[in-house]
């Protein structure tokens, strides 16, 4: 079978384990009526676009290398191989043992209904909204609250000084701050270093509060762990559903280092996560990590990659029966990317995340497809529920 | 890069660009703004200036009585405590409104001269408890009606205010000769006579003496201030006799009248150097560090043909060329950068309200749980009888961080910047150099500041609208580039308000 058609798509489905394995029994109808509102769903927006193709590669796919000839790596070169075809990035490594132990997850070959117009600003919403343009103004996450059967399911959180999009809507949602999501990411940095170039006591000030101590805990201090914890806790107690964000995922220059960096918060936010939640809890609890659009296929000549279409989503927790890169592999010949450009997406990223309210809080296909998500089609046979 | 002329005196000579509010391009529009200033009431004192002198009495009142029984082994904690509280409650209070008064006000450029000349007058509400009530008092009743009049009128209102004694120590100020220096228990304060020659009139460097100093300060004496009426009151009593001499002139002492204070004033007032040293401080203010000489000779040439009626000078400043030309040669002071911010936003004034309002914990601590549940607002009523987890916080946390944010975004975020308002380091006021507000901590506050003003008021903005209406052309063509292709949107509006155009003015 030729890489480019490759189904990787589980024979046994998504979320499958979850429902059928003895180590999640929760997942079962019954024991979902008998414990109303016990599941959880956390919603990390990965923000920036970030680079599939960096986070899980397809080594084994005939054209990366040549498209990435300085960031691609083989589990040669310290890529940690997935399943012979995809190896994770070293930077993501603490993920490994969730990974093993069948908590981790990837879709490979995702997207909005976004495709580069407008500003690309509203394309970021669009991940928040649910919608299939720009005409949505209420978030995704907060509509679903209104449909959940479980009225104990509903209590949900926003790790954040104001409320992200996603659950910004008319259904009431608490928003916390960590305290310390203030920390600016690596590309937000290098976008100042750009804003002050031509101004040298500018630049000459942002390079010494980069160096200085005092500034640069300011600047950069280490939220991610306090807002995981901060989630976790929140929802180890009466909330089920959290949101926050984890920037830095913009690397149009010098990717390595700042990817290295992001893909370190992505690892360190679901690790501390697990952590916070606890045996039980994290065994109820499904993780979507997503991101807006993804990255052109090739590098630039500046180190990085530029805005691009198709990416990659992270599931993990205990419910989602992991191990498995799924989605449907498109190539990366030039005439198999778009617009021989980017990762053709194969797959919405809505699916994805509808498949998981269907199965963690019984919400109906009817209301996902027109409240939630309109203009998606979902059912009973989603490929994410086989199995 | 040459701006229109009504974004450049948005910027230099107003508090920056607020969407929907027209600002004039010329020295007449911006010195129409000068004669309605004061037609208009300031946001504080909160109760008005009849309304604050009885506030600020009653207090005083209060605290003298309890002062006294103490003294006679009877002291009251309460009043005491409950007292300190309520000044401090004042102060903070207008200091919001007067941040909200930059904000909100449409005549800019009158705003932007009452801050100047309350830092040329610098007092500090730091100096005791009740300075935190009769600072708002003063700029609101000596500065802000005599910014187009004249200088000396000026000088006169502000230097015979009670605030301006108390900070610079004239109740200390006594005669030196034996006998009044008995009666009083004190003797000669240099303080007031130091600083109305270094910093109100001729400024450092103009060949006056120590010698001076000390007749300045002597030609003081008597003078002093009625703390519990907040009156300025003259005490012949503690005054030096005789004839003092300063700079030529021997004020003699008129036996009791007490107008030699009064006719040294209006002397320093008149004098060249103060002319040339106010004309040079506007400049470098406004304009440029270093004052160019041939902007500032038209401004003294306009003081002495005007005998300093300060209109005429800042008309004299404003028809000149380069009032606009070369645009961005300053940094935004603390409270400019801060007020030009919330400008930018367009918010309405209700949302100073809401933030007063978070920020208002003095009472939740001591007070009952019903006033914390009610101001922590919907999410306190959701957290209401909830075991929290682990990390779950109990509902005085979310008032304390919402309070927190209300301060991080406001005063927190002067006083972090380094001009809490009405607090200057020194007599000298703040300082006024480009360089010293550009330093790495300081862009780091302002990046941070810039980043949590985007997460609260700026989720729905897009940036490049944001960019048009916080700078409009003001804005150079990378900076437009660079904010359209942000990381983010809320990346996107940081970096407007982090941008050296809008930091610069």
């Amino acid at each position: 079978m030729a890489a480019s058609e490759r189904v990787l798509l589980s024979r046994r489905g998504f979320l499958a384990g979850a429902c059928c394995a003895a180590a999640a029994p929760v997942m079962t109808p019954v024991t979902f009526a008998a414990m109303p509102g016990d599941n959880r769903f956390v919603t990390i927006i990965l923000r920036g676009a970030m680079d599939g193709l960096d986070l899980v590669q397809p080594y084994g796919d005939p054209g990366y290398a040549a498209l990435r000839p300085k960031l691609g790596l083989t589990p040669d070169g310290g890529l940690f191989d997935l399943d012979g075809f995809f190896g994770l990035n070293p930077a993501a490594a603490a993920l490994m043992p969730l990974w093993q132990a069948q908590e981790l997850s990837f879709v490979h070959a995702v997207s909005t209904a976004y495709r580069n117009q407008r500003s690309h600003f509203d394309g970021q919403d669009i991940l928040e909204t649910g919608g299939s343009d720009k005409s949505m103004k209420t978030g995704w996450l907060n509509r679903a609250l209104g449909v959940i059967p479980q009225s104990g399911a509903r209590t949900a959180i926003d790790i954040n000084t104001s409320m992200d999009l996603i659950l910004t809507g008319p259904n009431k949602v608490a928003s916390w701050s960590s305290q310390s999501d203030f920390a600016l990411a690596e590309d937000e940095i290098a976008f100042l270093e750009r804003l002050y170039a031509h101004d040298a006591p500018f630049a000459q000030a942002l390079e010494e509060a980069r160096t200085a101590d005092q500034s640069a805990d300011t600047l950069y201090s280490d939220g991610i762990a306090d807002m995981a914890r901060l989630a976790g806790g929140m929802l180890r107690g009466d909330y089920r559903i959290a949101s926050f964000s984890i920037n830095g995922w913009d690397t149009h220059v010098g990717q390595q280092a700042q990817f290295r960096k992001a893909a370190g918060d992505l690892s360190t936010a679901i690790f501390t996560l697990k952590e916070a939640l606890g045996e039980d809890a994290w065994r109820k609890t499904a993780v979507l990590a997503m991101t807006e659009f993804g990255r052109t296929a090739g590098e630039n000549d500046t180190d990085g990659t530029d805005h691009g279409t198709g990416s990659l989503a992270v599931l993990a927790g205990g419910v989602i029966g992991g191990g498995k890169v799924m989605g449907r592999w498109p190539g990366l010949r030039e005439d198999q990317l778009l617009d021989q450009r980017d990762l053709m997406p194969t797959g919405d990223v809505r699916e994805i995340a509808a498949a998981i309210l269907y199965r963690q809080f019984g919400v109906s296909p009817d209301n996902l497809t027109a409240k939630i998500f309109p203009g998606l089609s979902f059912d009973k046979s989603s490929q994410y529920l086989r199995g | 890069m040459a701006l229109a002329n009504e974004t450049l005196a948005a910027i230099r000579y107003g508090y920056g660009l607020r969407p929907g509010e027209p600002m004039p391009g010329d020295a007449a529009g911006l010195l129409a703004q000068v004669a309605e200033g004061p037609t208009r009431r300031a946001r504080f004192p909160r109760e008005g200036i009849a309304g604050r002198r009885e506030t600020a009495t009653r207090i005083i009142s209060l605290r003298t009585a309890e002062a006294k029984a103490a003294r006679e082994g009877k002291p009251n904690e309460d009043i005491r405590k409950q007292t300190q509280r309520e000044m401090q409650r004042i102060y903070w209070q207008d200091a919001m409104a007067r941040l909200a008064q930059a904000v909100h006000s449409p005549l800019g450029f009158y705003e932007r001269l009452a801050s100047f000349w309350t830092d040329h007058f610098s007092t500090s509400a730091l100096k005791s408890l009740p300075m935190r009530m009769v600072v708002p008092l003063y700029e609101a009743e000596a500065i802000r009606p005599n910014i187009g009049g004249s200088f000396s009128r000026l000088l006169t209102a502000s230097i015979l205010h009670p605030a301006m004694l108390i900070y610079l120590d004239q109740d200390q100020n006594t005669g030196v000769d034996p006998a009044t220096a008995q009666k009083a228990g004190r003797g000669l304060n240099e303080n007031l006579g130091r600083a109305l020659l270094e910093f109100h009139t001729l400024g450092a460097g103009s060949s006056y003496t120590q010698s001076d100093v000390r007749a300045a300060a002597l030609i003081l004496t008597g003078l002093s201030v009625d703390n519990r009426a907040l009156q300025v009151v003259y005490r012949p009593r503690f005054a030096e006799g005789g004839a003092i001499t300063l700079l030529g002139r021997d004020y003699d002492g008129d036996e009791g009248e007490g107008q030699d204070h009064v006719l040294m004033l209006e002397d320093l007032a008149a004098k060249p150097k103060t002319a040339e040293h106010i004309c040079r401080k506007l400049v470098a203010h406004f304009i440029a560090d270093d004052p160019p000489e041939d902007l500032v000779a038209p401004m003294v040439a306009a003081w002495a043909r005007s005998q300093g009626n300060l209109t005429e000078v800042y008309r004299a400043m404003l028809t000149h060329p380069r009032a606009w030309a070369e645009p961005g040669q300053k940094i935004k002071q603390p409270f400019e950068f801060v007020a030009s911010g919330f400008r930018s936003l367009g918010l309405p004034e209700s949302n100073f309200a809401t933030l007063l309002r978070d920020m208002d914990t003095v009472d939740v601590e001591e007070g009952p749980v019903d006033k914390a549940m009610k101001m922590a607002g919907d999410v306190a009523g959701q957290m209401t009888g909830q075991s929290a987890g682990p990390m779950g916080l109990p509902t005085d946390d979310e008032v304390k961080r919402r309070s927190g944010r209300a301060s991080s975004l406001t005063l927190g975020a002067l006083q972090r910047m380094g001009q809490p308002i009405w607090q200057p380091p020194s007599p000298a006021g703040f300082p006024d150099k480009a360089d010293l507000w550009l330093s790495p901590d300081q862009l780091t506050e302002r990046i941070s500041w810039s980043r949590m003003v985007a997460k609260s008021f700026g989720q729905k903005m897009e940036p490049s609208q944001f960019l048009e209406a916080a700078l409009a052309d003001a804005a150079g063509p990378d900076t437009r580039q660079i904010i359209s292709q942000a990381p983010n949107r809320l990346h996107g509006i940081t970096m407007v308000l982090a941008s050296p155009e809008f930091n610069r003015r």
